[in-house]
């Protein structure tokens, strides 16, 4: 490790809770946590960097902002040093609460107590309290507990499996515990996702009593659900009798029933639950979101930076599709790279870029380009690496996104700001940012076109519908530059939350931990 | 043991009175033949020599001189009994054996260098007095045995069970006839007999050991290095032939129940005699033991940790648990049912026995209650097998120990309160010892996915 060493402090206006994000991974929400750290100069930030492992990261990929006075760094899948094996009973009375809590995820209206078990249950996680991590990995309760639940619950008949995967779930639970503990003071906690970050949220609210932000960009779950497909380190061990096709591996959905319920009580202990578009806003109420305390604020963008760029565009629009992201299996660069195949039949002059970092999944970037040479597209695709979007812009003639989750990404409203159109499959908040939301947003036109997922023709049909068609794509650039300054400016969003925040701070110190924000919640 | 179920299975495949026969037979010899050709050996060579040239007080001599070597001996190598049969089977299943047969040769050399030392020292200071050759002997003599313990140890460690039998039988039908021949010599005489015939054995070990297990390595000391052997097995091992010899040396040593017989080796005309006959009642005993834990607890033993490990359902997990307790219990049963049937024949032909032996029927109470300290003695053998197999090392360690302070504090209370109470301090160390280990096995056996699954690291 070469890099300066963290900025250290004992208290800070706003702890940020970021799982996988800001400053050690690029990418839209990275580039939105920074930019919401900028804007406030009179606030003082402490970043709680959540990861997998500390070899997953290299250096920061952002410089820290002047206001960040602390940051500090915990890895999820670490190994962690077992102390000594500890041959224990466990208490009953906590496993009780154990169990409540566990009905409560499962059917949260038939069992309102679940909130409360887990309030009681987050203040004995740290060591010598009824449900350390001691109890968890030796103690005869959990392992009674462990029991009941596979023969109550498992489909897969492998208790080896079953009991492996019930342990690796939930160790990084104290691992959080530990963090909520050591963390510095703060006013208010903000967390950019639900998931790990958004538990840590929810114990450090139940622990210190201070409001809890949650934003949510993407839909964690949905994400996670496309990681735990792709990964392979999850067994299946029914037979050809115990299996029916439709359902995934009940290792898998464990995984995925810890993350709904790391979101629901992320839910149950946020104050504030923002979304970026109305359809997200809509699927965490049916998560389990008090409405009352959910609301929408898009992401804006810099509109004086980006806008003189308009002047640098040449007459001729450039066939060159770019397509800025990671390059990642969730943002399907192989279908863009499929599409570009069909592109460059009809326009031998089309070039596709893709301008991202490729280490974050270097094996896919390898299949990616394995692609472009058995595609023969070697002259016509380009990897750009990591690039500054303002040098890109004005280069290009069509924004390109082919991800198959997606919330509001910003590219497209940089592009916009710039007068590119964009093509990009139905996802997220893509059609809403295309087409608009409303009736006086529909009004201002199509800024691009909307495809279906994975659908590489239908993708390049659109691209070679606009570049050949200068009406349409000057049409498209007009619609974009008029829909990113009526809706999607950075001021906009400032405004909002700073209103967000400044309501949180203010609000009195609590005398006792967990003891003040406390008003009833009904399941 | 381990490992010679394999052999017993393949008898019991025969799936006929026959076969099972053959079994339990192979078995009972496997299991009790070293010990109990010893014994023989020892008590033939006396019998043979009796009413000849040779004086009642001379055969005296040689069988306490012989009995004092084999129970020294067998102290001295219990240290390594369990330890490098463990280090032996680690090392085999590493797949490492070419470390096998240099480090047998270390821990020969070894024994014998320690065997040598404190034999020499007993020599010089202890038997102050006695004759040169005499000494000789017996010097010569503790070396030898000593390194037989570790030669069978290895060869058990090694499964030639067979060739074990073969060796003693021969090495100890020398022993008898050379000491036949050499009578006339006196005890000196009798000991060389004895002492040939030992080296015969130990050479033939030897001999058959490096033509079988060749390496281009003669000598290794990598046992000795600190973690290569279990400490706790080495306790055990050493616990174990202690507790089973030490009430002996308390009556051979306490005035009154002992006496002198040559230099400061001591017998105890009353105690010794019985239980050396008490012991040949255990073959049925061991023969059990052997088919039961060694076959049908195996077995399950080994489905139970596959079902754990490949994955099985929690109620086969269970269900296979509760099948290996109950072929622990049966085996139990099993050798306690055989072991009455031998106690009870004891009872029967006890008379006659010590008519044809020509000792004294004043034997008569305490044969019996001998006979049934050995038959619990084979009980304790299997329990402590279990315990092995399950890997708890301390447990039986804290048995062992257990049993010597029982013994120990037993027999000196039977001693103190007379010869109406003699044989029963050792009776009843071995049964509370059984008792406390069958309480233990019961609490670890309804903890045993517990303890499998959850106190380990993963």
């Amino acid at each position: 490790m070469t890099h300066a060493p963290y900025p250290k402090a004992a208290s800070a206006d706003i702890a940020m809770l970021l799982e996988g994000t800001f400053p050690f991974v690029s990418g839209g929400v990275s580039s939105w946590v920074n930019q919401i750290i900028r804007a406030f100069p009179d606030y003082t930030f402490a970043l709680i960097f959540i990861g997998s492992r500390p070899e997953d990261y290299g250096q920061p990929k952002y410089e820290l902002p002047p206001n960040v006075v602390h940051l500090e760094t915990h890895y999820i899948h670490t190994q962690i040093d077992i102390p000594l094996i500890r041959r224990q009973r466990g208490d009953p009375a906590t496993f009780g609460d154990v169990e409540a809590m566990h009905e409560y995820f499962r059917a949260p209206h038939a069992s309102p107590d679940g909130a409360n078990a887990f309030e009681r249950l987050s203040r004995e996680l740290l060591p010598g309290g009824k449900l350390d991590r001691d109890t968890f990995l030796f103690s005869e309760a959990s392992w009674d507990f462990i029991k009941t639940k596979y023969r109550e619950h498992s489909i897969d008949p492998s208790f080896v499996d079953f009991f492996w995967t019930i342990r690796a779930m939930h160790q990084p639970i104290w691992t959080m515990a530990q963090i909520a503990e050591s963390l510095p003071e703060v006013r208010a906690f903000h967390t950019i996702s639900t998931g790990y970050a958004g538990f840590l949220g929810a114990l450090l609210k139940r622990r210190r009593g201070r409001p809890l932000i949650l934003s949510e960009h993407g839909i964690y779950t949905k994400e996670r659900k496309i990681d735990l497909f792709q990964s392979e380190w999850i067994t299946d061990n029914r037979n050809v009798f115990q299996k029916d096709p439709t359902e995934i591996s009940y290792f898998r959905q464990l995984w995925m029933r810890l993350f709904e319920s790391f979101g629901k009580l992320c839910y149950d202990a946020a104050d504030d639950i923002i979304a970026l578009y109305e359809a997200n806003r809509q699927r965490q109420i049916q998560d389990g979101a008090e409405p009352a305390r959910t609301r929408n604020i898009p992401n804006g963008i810099n509109l004086k930076a980006l806008s003189p760029l308009r002047q640098q565009r040449p007459a001729e629009t450039p066939p060159i599709l770019c397509l800025i992201g990671r390059v990642v299996p969730i943002k399907d660069i192989k279908t863009f790279i499929r599409a570009m195949r069909t592109v460059v039949n009809r326009i031998p002059q089309a070039e596709g870029w893709i301008a991202g970092p490729e280490d974050e999944s270097p094996e896919y970037a390898e299949e990616c380009k394995n692609l472009v040479i058995s595609l023969g597209l070697e002259k016509n695709v380009k990897f750009l690496g990591f690039q500054k979007i303002p040098d890109l812009l004005p280069k290009i003639g069509l924004m390109v996104l082919s991800s198959i989750s997606e919330a509001l990404p910003l590219v497209i409203l940089e592009g916009y700001a710039a007068g590119v159109p964009t093509i990009s499959t139905d996802v997220g908040s893509c059609r809403q940012l295309v087409y608009g939301f409303d009736d006086a947003d529909r009004a201002i036109g199509a800024s691009g076109r909307i495809v279906g997922i994975a659908d590489p023709l239908a993708l390049a049909n659109a691209a070679i519908e606009l570049l050949l068609d200068p009406a349409a794509w000057q049409a498209a650039s007009q619609a974009a530059i008029e829909r990113v300054e009526r809706y999607y400016t950075q001021d906009m969003m400032f405004g909002q939350y700073r209103s967000v925040y400044e309501r949180a701070l203010s609000l009195p110190v609590p005398s006792l931990p967990g003891a003040a924000g406390q008003c009833p919640r009904r399941g | 043991m381990a490992g010679i179920g394999f052999e017993i299975r393949k008898l019991l495949k025969k799936e006929s009175y026959f076969g099972l026969i053959q079994a339990y037979t192979y078995a009972g010899i496997i299991g009790a033949g070293p010990w109990i050709l010893s014994i023989l050996g020892v008590q033939a060579i006396g019998f043979l020599s009796l009413a000849i040239v040779v004086p009642t007080f001379l055969i005296t001599q040689f069988q306490v001189s012989v009995t004092h070597m084999i129970a020294a001996s067998l102290i001295l190598t219990g240290i390594l009994q369990l330890a490098f049969t463990r280090y032996i089977s680690d090392r085999l299943f590493e797949k490492r054996d070419d470390t096998v047969l240099p480090n047998f040769i270390g821990a020969l050399f070894a024994v014998m260098v320690a065997a040598g030392a404190i034999g020499l020292a007993a020599a010089v200071f202890l038997f102050d007095g006695l004759g040169v050759v005499y000494r000789l002997l017996m010097l010569s003599g503790f070396i030898i045995l000593s390194m037989i313990w570790i030669a069978t140890i290895f060869l058990s460690g090694m499964k030639q069970y067979k060739q074990i039998l073969w060796l003693f039988l021969v090495g100890y039908s020398i022993s008898v006839l050379a000491a036949v021949v050499l009578r006339q010599f006196g005890l000196e005489g009798l000991l060389l007999g004895f002492v040939l015939g030992q080296f015969v054995l130990l050479t033939g070990m030897m001999v058959f050991t490096l033509r079988t297990y060749p390496s281009n390595r003669f000598i290794e000391f990598d046992f000795i290095k600190p973690g290569r052997m279990y400490l706790s097995l080495m306790g055990v091992g050493f616990l174990y032939n202690f507790g089973v010899w030490i009430d002996k040396y308390m009556f051979w040593y306490t005035a009154g129940a002992g006496q002198q017989i040559i230099g400061p080796l001591n017998a105890s005309l009353i105690y010794d005699l019985p239980i050396f006959l008490a012991y040949l009642s255990i073959i049925p005993g061991m023969a059990v033991f052997l088919v039961r834990m060694e076959t049908d607890f195996v077995e399950y033993y080994d489905k139970f940790y596959d079902a754990v490990r490949e994955g099985g359902s929690l109620e086969q997990i269970e269900q296979l648990r509760d099948e290996m307790v109950h072929t622990i219990r049966q085996g139990i049963f099993e050798i306690v049912k055989i072991q009455t049937i031998a106690v009870l024949v004891t009872f029967v032909a006890a008379p006659a026995l010590l008519r044809l032996l020509g000792a004294s029927q004043l034997y008569q109470s305490l044969l019996y209650i001998d006979v049934v300290s050995a038959s619990t003695q084979v009980v304790l053998l299997g329990l402590l097998n279990v315990f092995f197999y399950l890997d708890k090392r301390r447990i039986v360690l804290l048995l062992t120990g257990i049993f010597v302070l029982l013994n120990i504090g037993l027999t000196a209370l039977s001693l103190h309160w007379g010869p109406a109470y003699y044989g029963y301090g050792f009776a009843l160390a071995v049964l509370i010892t059984v008792l406390t280990g069958m309480a233990f096995l019961d609490r670890k056996l309804q903890t045993l996915e517990y303890e499998t699954f959850m106190l380990q690291r993963g």
